[in-house]
């Protein structure tokens, strides 16, 4: 009995994240998220997060996830979504497909946020291609009303070798957008692959 | 003192208590007549709280502010309610693509724009608001809010009662299904109540339950478009605010037909006259949900067999964005169609452009965006579509 508790307990520990937790990123050094291709040299002050969205992508910010973020999909694969699906059968999301091109990508991640983040009032105010991590890509602006909190975001990515490589960043459009604007620029130019 | 006495005392000073509340004055007369104030501790509590989430709504940029929407709206109301009952009402129309209304205490009304887009007819809408008006007609946020606190109390007294004798028991859950009962009892009233109005203001009556019957509709078509079963005679459980579709539907068209089908104003055109400024939202709203069942069993009800240019654009979207088998052609054969018609709006060009560029068409893909920018010359993705259609 008491071993059964004690494996119980094990298990729950393990399938939970009791350990996620926030850390310093240690800057002007290159660094590999999402843990696999895609490297950045961070700016000073920036916290990853140790639970990763989803298996591809990993989650930064300077004052906190609500204020602002950095999300690095590093790598969808055909048939993989932008977020975790709550439910994958009943509430699929998007998912990447090698055929799309820069505003298929734009719409995916429109949609993907529309469901997850529940904001009707998601736009895009721009797309344009644009270089990314030495590839040829495209860049996007967006904002977005959520919680009654209006956020700006900037989004950078390329389809190298099959694979979506993408970089966003997203925060409260009062104050913190142009607050960590230059920095997350800067950790875009950053990016490369491989 | 053994355990069991020390119970019945635990339950005696619970009544103590809620003696001490029996001085609260008990609200009368009607919330919704000229003139009314909250009466007493509990009502003005709510209204108060009300109130708060109001100020915080006025500001929002979720609010619908078209005027012609929010005066019909209104319009509608004040026909089922009377002028002076619907004075003491505040529609906000909000921008949320579910199937919802929300009456609060203080008589501050949210109807969502996901509602707005799934009610066929004026009839319709009428009969929602009437429910949501009978809630605030006949104060059910306060019996509910007494139910509740009551359950919770009795509860936890019980429970830690129980503790005391050799059998303990935790009696939240059964106390909960009970408040929640009430809770459907109040809906099921409010949907009655909302018929009754219906009826005595002249609308065909039956319009109260078709919008259930479709409901279950929608939720079989979202099913087959995701390959699972249907969940629309899933039972909800005993935690359940309301009614289940089936029940409401039924019910409401048996009522409507004892109550007599002799009235049978619908209100259609005078609907879709008031909505038109805003159904391009609605309806982009609903297409961006990845839900491509739900949203094309919607698009196939606002069009009623006339597909005009707007919707034909809509439903393309949804193939285009899904691109799996024959989509992407269907979307291309929708794009033509809605252009064909001459009402497309200029997404259509764009849709169809961006099609081309996957299903083969290199030159007439670079002719159709090109178009496309020439029709929306502010597009804020034009520098990606004029690098799309040189082929990059």
């Amino acid at each position: 009995m008491k071993l059964k508790l004690i494996i119980a307990a094990a298990a729950l520990l393990a399938s939970t994240p009791v350990f996620a937790k926030w850390s310093l990123v240690q800057d002007s050094t290159p660094v590999v998220v999402g843990g696999g291709k895609l490297k950045v040299i961070a700016a000073r002050g920036w916290n990853r997060w140790s639970k990763q969205p989803t298996k591809q992508s990993e989650l930064w910010s300077y004052d906190g996830p609500a204020l602002n973020q950095i999300q690095f999909f590093d790598g969808l694969a055909e048939g993989q979504p932008m977020a975790k699906e709550r439910n994958k059968k009943r509430e699929p999301l998007p998912k990447f497909t090698q055929a799309m091109k820069g505003t298929d990508v734009a719409e995916a991640f429109e949609q993907t946020v529309r469901v997850t983040q529940g904001t009707p009032d998601f736009a895009i105010d721009r797309i344009e291609p644009a270089r990314f991590a030495g590839a040829q890509g495209f860049r996007f602006l967006y904002h977005y009303t959520a919680n009654e909190l209006v956020r700006k975001g900037e989004a950078r990515g390329a389809i190298v070798g099959g694979k979506l490589y993408m970089i966003t960043y997203t925060a409260a459009a009062l104050h913190y957008f142009d607050a960590h604007l230059a920095q997350a620029q800067a950790i875009m130019d950053s990016a490369k692959i491989g | 003192m053994n355990a069991w006495q020390a119970g019945i005392g635990t339950v005696l000073l619970l009544f103590g208590t809620a003696n001490a509340h029996a001085k609260e004055p008990k609200p009368t007369g009607s919330p919704s007549a000229a003139g009314y104030a909250p009466i007493g501790r509990d009502e003005k509590g709510l209204w108060a709280e009300a109130e708060e989430e109001e100020r915080e709504l006025k500001t929002s940029k979720l609010v619908v502010r078209d005027a012609g929407a929010n005066a019909y709206v209104r319009h509608v109301l004040c026909r089922i309610t009377g002028e002076e009952a619907c004075a003491k009402v505040r529609i906000y129309i909000v921008r949320a693509p579910i199937f919802n209304a929300g009456m609060f205490p203080n008589g501050m009304m949210r109807v969502y724009t996901g509602l707005l887009l799934r009610v066929r007819d004026e009839a319709e809408l009428a009969a929602v608001l009437g429910h949501e008006f009978t809630h605030f007609e006949r104060r059910h946020a306060l019996s509910a809010l007494k139910k509740e606190r009551n359950a919770r109390s009795w509860a936890a007294w019980l429970t830690v009662a129980s503790g005391l004798t050799n059998r303990p028991h935790n009696y939240l859950p059964e106390f909960l299904a009970a408040f929640y009962s009430y809770s459907r009892d109040q809906e099921r009233e409010a949907d009655l109540g909302g018929l009754k109005l219906l009826h005595d203001a002249g609308y065909q009556t039956m319009a109260a339950s078709s919008v259930w019957l479709r409901q279950r509709d929608e939720k079989d078509a979202q099913a087959a478009a995701l390959g699972v079963k249907s969940l629309k005679d899933s039972d909800y459980g005993p935690f359940e605010s309301h009614p289940m579709n089936v029940e409401r539907m039924t019910y409401l068209a048996r009522e409507a037909q004892a109550m007599g089908t002799d009235k049978s104003f619908d209100g259609l055109t005078d609907f879709r006259q008031a909505m038109a400024p805003i159904w391009p939202m609605l309806i982009e709203d609903q297409i961006r949900l990845n839900d491509f069942g739900a949203s094309e069993y919607l698009l196939a009800n606002l069009a009623r067999g006339d597909w005009t240019g707007s919707l034909l654009y809509a439903r393309a979207e949804l193939y285009r964005a899904r691109a799996k088998g024959g989509d992407l052609l269907t979307a291309e054969t929708l794009y033509r169609q809605a252009i064909a018609r001459g009402d497309a709006p200029a997404g259509a060009w764009r849709g169809l452009g961006l099609t081309l560029t996957r299903t083969g068409n290199q030159t007439e893909a670079r002719s159709t965006l090109t178009e496309y920018l020439k029709r929306n010359p502010d597009a804020p993705d034009r520098a990606m579509l004029s690098a799309i259609a040189e082929g990059n």
